[in-house]
Order: structure tokens, then sequence, then C-alpha cells
């Protein structure tokens, strides 16, 4: 094997030393990163032809609104009867010679897989792409335990040669160019593709995981979905990679969260068509894969262990939250933070957290607590993350539940705003104040901007005019304009309207 | 596996705690029609999926035109040994085809890395997304993702016209309690993690060619 395989792992998500609170750190990085023009050209076209091929795949399903409301009901049968599905999914994998394991957080999850991994003399382990696997940073615990761990997803691959957390929870190397990639692989891997073809760049990345998919002992994959009915774990992939590391290693963990779990077999004929359209725009993916057990005694091939790991780790404070509770409904197909005008700008990486987007910023108070409740706040409210969910995720009121719930819990320093809450509710209760009020702020602003003063210390305009041209003053009041011309126009149309 | 599985009960309760207030009602009382449109006629939906997902798709009308539409896809190949699945309706096909190649049949374990090719039946075809339904006893898993092309023997007959009663029948027939591992695959491997511009042949085959016959 390559000597030049990496052997440090991203420093997981949150864990950055740095003396900045996750929310200044936050604010820091999305000041950085929606200033960084090449950032924004690459974001840009990615989300452009991601956006293309989304349209055409949502336009080949004859009624989307049904099919999303299909995916909704799957999911919230499957969440509120979450005990039941979880047993009966449990119990089919048992008759099938598997093992299953329940990790309250995800130190017991790494635990029990390094442990497992050290008995059975496991020295490679292949992955395929599982998000639930980052959340638990799991292959640092394998690293130090002296395994290799291979990423297999060939954009997963090219993070951790970066040495970085994905980018994105569907294409983790988003953020990259095929540039940026030729350099990575030159210095890495050794081999120089000089006209970085990306063709070339992949058969590359095939050649050199092609050993790591027949040396490895364990594959690690994650789940797309948990089939109760059936006691099936379903995967999702379009390279291949995740039925390598699922085929050719002797034992096979499938790692996921307990809300992945849904009633029946045939829900896929719904799910996995609205899942690739939702995450890539496909009509289905090139490799939609069930795994019910290790290799049966009469199959050719296939691993002689299988073990699912089912993920508690905050997840069932969120379920024990009625309100909030089809959060759990989530299916990880990346369209909110596709379409997230905060996420287009700031990047994936300034989250800082394993979900990032709308969904994360929803999901990452509740799994890691009120440190990262800011990011409650990194939304315009605009709802378009709510229009594009296909489980229909209300996912901008949460936002909102989420802001209400911390400042209820005195979480939120309101004293200010609640002063001048007050001191407006004051100002429109008294009309005569309210103009005094406006008239001396054009006094002073026009003088302050007279000064060339804007943006400055003394600006009370400074979060807008800090970085802006300052917003042109108007000469009089809209009351006086109202009195003078707006009003009569007013009158104009209703008389009009009621010819 | 209790005594292996420490927090088992605890989530359980935690769990079933949790569930004791309902989720808020769904609010939308809209009636919804059908989701997908209905396939009116699956063979001919068929290869238009399968040219929409890159596959290679041979319509042949018996089995002696199957076995030429078969030795000439491997005449394509590099030299090179080709894995196959061990079936008497293959054997039959292999030997139809004249292939002087090396065999390895599955029945002798899975396929070798340097296989150039992979032979196999499927349980089932989808009209619906042009995809080929196979599960562990068609070979195993290795047999359909090792080699560069994966080249599928079906018929027409096998033809359902959507996603829905392909899993409802394999449901019905105890697919996954028969089988370690199924899957349904809609064309050749691929990628589009750079630049989201598509690549064949990431980590499986780059060639997927089914061979389907319709004898009526």
């Amino acid at each position: 094997m390559s000597p030049t395989v990496p052997t440090t792992h991203p420093t997981p998500a949150g864990e950055t030393p740095s003396a900045l609170t996750a929310a200044q750190k936050f604010l820091r990085d999305a000041a950085t990163k929606s200033a960084d023009l090449v950032h924004r050209e690459i974001i840009r076209k990615n989300m452009d032809s991601y956006e293309a091929a989304h349209n055409r795949g949502r336009a080949r399903i004859k009624d989307w609104e049904a099919a999303r409301r299909k995916c909704q009901e799957i999911k919230r049968e499957a969440i509120n009867n979450l005990d039941k599905y979880l047993l009966q999914f449990e119990q089919k994998v048992l008759e099938h010679g598997g093992h299953v394991f329940w990790a309250a957080n995800g130190d017991e999850a790494c635990a029990y897989i390094k442990d497992m991994a050290v008995s059975r003399g496991v020295k490679t382990v292949v992955k395929s792409k599982s998000m639930v696997t980052e959340e638990m940073h799991l292959a640092p615990v394998l690293e130090a335990a002296g395994m290799r761990v291979w990423e297999t997803d060939l954009g997963e691959f090219i993070v951790q040669l970066r040495n970085e957390a994905p980018y994105h929870i569907v294409t983790p190397a988003m953020h990259l160019d095929r540039n940026q990639i030729r350099d990575l692989f030159r210095e890495k891997l050794g081999e120089n593709i000089p006209d970085a073809d990306p063709q070339k760049l992949v058969a590359l990345a095939r050649r050199k995981l092609r050993e790591a998919f027949f040396a490895a002992e364990m594959g690690i994959s994650g789940a797309n979905f948990l089939v109760a009915d059936v006691g099936a774990v379903a995967i999702s992939t379009n390279e291949g990679n995740g039925r390598l590391s699922t085929s050719l290693p002797r034992i096979h963990v499938a790692v996921t969260g307990i809300e992945k779990v849904i009633p029946r077999l045939e829900d896929l004929g719904t799910l996995w068509p609205v899942l690739a359209t939702s995450g890539t725009g496909q009509p289905i993916t090139t490799y939609s894969t069930l795994v019910s057990g290790p290799k049966r005694a009469d199959e050719a091939d296939g691993p002689v262990e299988f073990h699912v790991v089912l993920l508690d780790n905050g997840r069932s404070n969120l379920l024990a939250n009625a309100d909030e509770r089809e959060v759990l409904h989530c299916i990880r197909c990346g369209a909110c933070l596709n379409i997230c005008p905060v996420y287009r700008n700031i990047g994936g990486h300034t989250y800082n957290t394993t979900y990032p987007g709308p969904i994360g910023s929803v999901l990452t108070p509740h799994l890691r607590g009120s440190e990262f409740q800011h990011l409650s706040y990194a939304s315009s409210l605009c709802g378009a993350c709510t229009s594009v969910c296909p489980v229909n995720i209300n996912l901008h009121h949460h936002l909102l539940h989420n802001r209400r719930d911390f400042t209820k819990a005195g979480g939120a320093k309101t004293s200010g705003e609640r002063r001048q809450f007050k001191l407006w509710r004051t100002a429109m209760l008294h009309p005569r104040l309210y103009e005094l009020g406006g008239w001396m702020m054009r006094r002073s602003l026009r003088l302050i901007y007279g000064m060339g003063l804007s943006g400055t210390a003394l600006d009370p305009m400074r979060a807008w005019s800090r970085k802006r041209t300052p917003v042109p003053l108007p000469v009089q009041s809209f009351r006086a304009r109202w009195r003078k011309e707006l009003s009569k126009n007013e009158q104009g149309r209703t008389a009009g309207g009621s010819k | 596996m209790a005594a292996s599985n420490p927090s088992r009960e605890a989530i359980l309760a935690r769990i079933r705690e949790g569930l004791r207030a309902p989720a808020p009602p769904i609010e939308d009382k809209t009636f919804y029609g059908p989701i997908f449109e209905a396939v009116e006629d699956p063979l001919e939906r068929f290869q238009q999926e399968c040219k929409a997902n890159l596959m290679e798709c041979h319509l042949t009308s018996d089995a002696s035109a199957s076995a030429q539409a078969l030795a000439a896809v491997l005449q394509s190949l590099p030299p090179g040994e080709v894995f196959v699945q061990d079936d008497p309706v293959l054997r039959r096909l292999i030997a139809g085809s004249g292939s002087q190649r090396q065999i390895r049949w599955s029945s002798e374990g899975g396929p070798l890395e340097k296989s150039q090719a992979t032979v196999t039946l499927a349980d089932a075809l989808i009209a619906q997304t042009g995809s080929i339904f196979v599960s562990a006893s068609g070979g195993g898993r290795g047999a359909s993702v090792v080699a560069p092309t994966h080249i599928v023997y079906a018929f027409a007959k096998q033809l359902v016209p959507d996603l829905v009663t392909a899993l409802r029948n394999a449901t019905a027939d105890g697919r996954m309690d028969k089988n370690s591992y199924a899957c349904v695959i809609s064309g050749s491997s691929r990628t589009a993690d750079i630049e989201k511009i598509l690549v064949q042949g990431a980590h499986g085959p780059m060639r997927l060619v089914v061979i389907v016959e319709n004898n009526r």
C-alpha cells in the first residue's frame, strides 16, 4: 500500500482549539468566507448545476407535492412508533445472524466498533460515506488504535487527504475545483495529472482505493434507511464504493441513527426516487442496496459478520419534544443546504458542525447543546429550506422554535432588546413623540454623514453602513409625505375600486 | 443480546417516554393523486430508461440470439478471465457463445479483482427506472460490482412496471430472508464529486450491458 496515505484525521468539528466561542468563530468565519470571491464562484457554479438537475428531476415526477406528502407520512409513522419498528428491525437482523448494538452516545458506539475490530485483528478499514460516523468521530478512534482508515467515497477521500471535515453532507468536496484536487493528488498520492481531467483524477482514486478494498478486513457503511419489515439496511450510492465496502471485507459494520427506520420495504418505492431527486436530481441513485445480514452458507462471497450500530446521541431528546419531533424525519438529502442563501454565502465549513445548513442549524443545538444555539439565528427565515424539503419539515419554523426556547431558558441576552421595544412601544402610543424622534434622527444622521462619519462608532446605523454606502436620507418624514401626496393616491384607488 | 447492550433498555425507555406526547397533526388536508406517471409499455419504457442511465440494452428473440449478443460483448473486452454466476441457464448461454475465455464460476467463490467481466442473471427488471434487481443468490455480492463490465442476461417476462411492484414482490417472496444482499442497479458506476461533472466508472463497472430475451 502507498506510504503516503493519511495518518491524521480532520479535527473533529467544533473542537478546534480557540479562545473564541463557537458563536464568535462563526461570525468571524462567515465574514471571511462571504468575502472570498473564488469560493463564491465555485459554490455558485456547483449550485447552478445542482439546481438545473434538481428541476429536471422534479419535472419527471408526476406530482411532486404528493411525493413529499407520502414521504412525510412514511417517516411520521416510523418516528411516532419508533420503539416498535426498531425492535422489529432488530429481531429480523438477529434472525439473519447479524448483531445489533444500541449506543447512547458517540463514545459508546466508537468503543464497540474499536474493541470488536481490535479483537478480530483488523488492520485496514474501508469506509463508505456516513455522516453519523463523522458525528461520533469514529475514524480518529480507529486510527489511534493503529488501524488504517480509508474514506472511499471520492469526495470524502479528497477531504480526508486535506485533513478537512466534509463541506456538504452529499458532496463533501464541493468547495474544490479540479486544479486544487490535482495538486492534492500530486502531493499526497505522488502522481501528477497535468490537465486535471476529472476522468483521469477519478481513475487515479479508483486505482488507489482498489488496493484498500481488497486489503481491508472491515467495511464500515452508513445507512439511508433501516427497513423494519425485512430487517435490511438500505444504502444509496452512485460510485459503488458502498457496495465494495459491504461486499469484500469479512466484517461489515453499518452505523446509523435510530431515526433512520422505516416500516416497509415497499416504502422505498417512493423514498428512493425522492431522495435521489432531492440529493442530486437523479431519478434513482445508481446502486440502491439492501443488506440483511452476513453471507448465507450458499452465497459465493460477502462478510461473515454483520453488525448494526444504532446511535441515539441526543435524538431521543428531540423525540420527546412533540413540536420539533418531525426534525427526525430528515433523510439527509442536502436540498435545504443547496437552496439556503446563508449556506450559499458562508459555505459549509463556517457552521463548524457535522450537519451544516438549515437542518444542521435546527438539529445541532439539540445534539450538542446551547453552545450552538447561535445557529438558530443564522437564517433570514425566508423559508426556502421548508419549500424544498422532500419530507415537508417546517425548517424555518423550527429555527424560530429554537430561538423561543433558548430565550425562555434565559440563554439569549434580551435586556437591551426589551428596553428598545419598550421605548418603541411608548413612541408608537404617542404620535408626537414618534414624530419628534424621527425628526431628531434625520437631523443627527444628516450631521453625522455630512461630517463623513458614516459607519463609525458614532453612527447609529453602523450595523448597516459599516460595509455599505449609507441609505439616502429622506427630506421629509413619511407622515408629512402621507399628508401631502400619498393619502390622495390611496383615496383615488379606493374610489376607483368601489365603482 | 442484553448483556452486551448496556444502553439498549435505557434508549428504548427514553423513546417510549418521549412518545407519550403525541405529535401535532398534519394540517394539510389536500387529497393527492398518483405520484408517478403510469408505465404504459414496460419494455419500451425500460429501453428508454436504460439509454438515459447510459446502459447498453440488447433486445433478442431467442436463446441463440442472446448467446451471439454475449459473444459480441465478450469479444469487445480485453483478454482475461470472466466471472459467471453458476446457473444452468448461464452455462448453456456461455456454451452457446462459443467463447474460449477462461471462466470462473461463482461456485468457486467471489470474482477476482482481475476479472474482465461478470455475467449474471437478474431477479427482475424495473421499467420505471431502467433498473436491474439482483440479489446475492445471483452469483454473490461482488458479481455485479467488482469487474469493469457487468453483463446481465434477463427475460422480458421478468419486467415489472415500477419500483413499488418490484419491492412488493421481493417482500412477498421473502427475498431478504433468502438473501443477505440485494441491489437495484440503475446504470454504471459514476461520480460527480469533482465540479459536478459526471464521470463513469468510479469504483464499480464502467459498462453495464443487459441482454433482454423477448421470446413470447
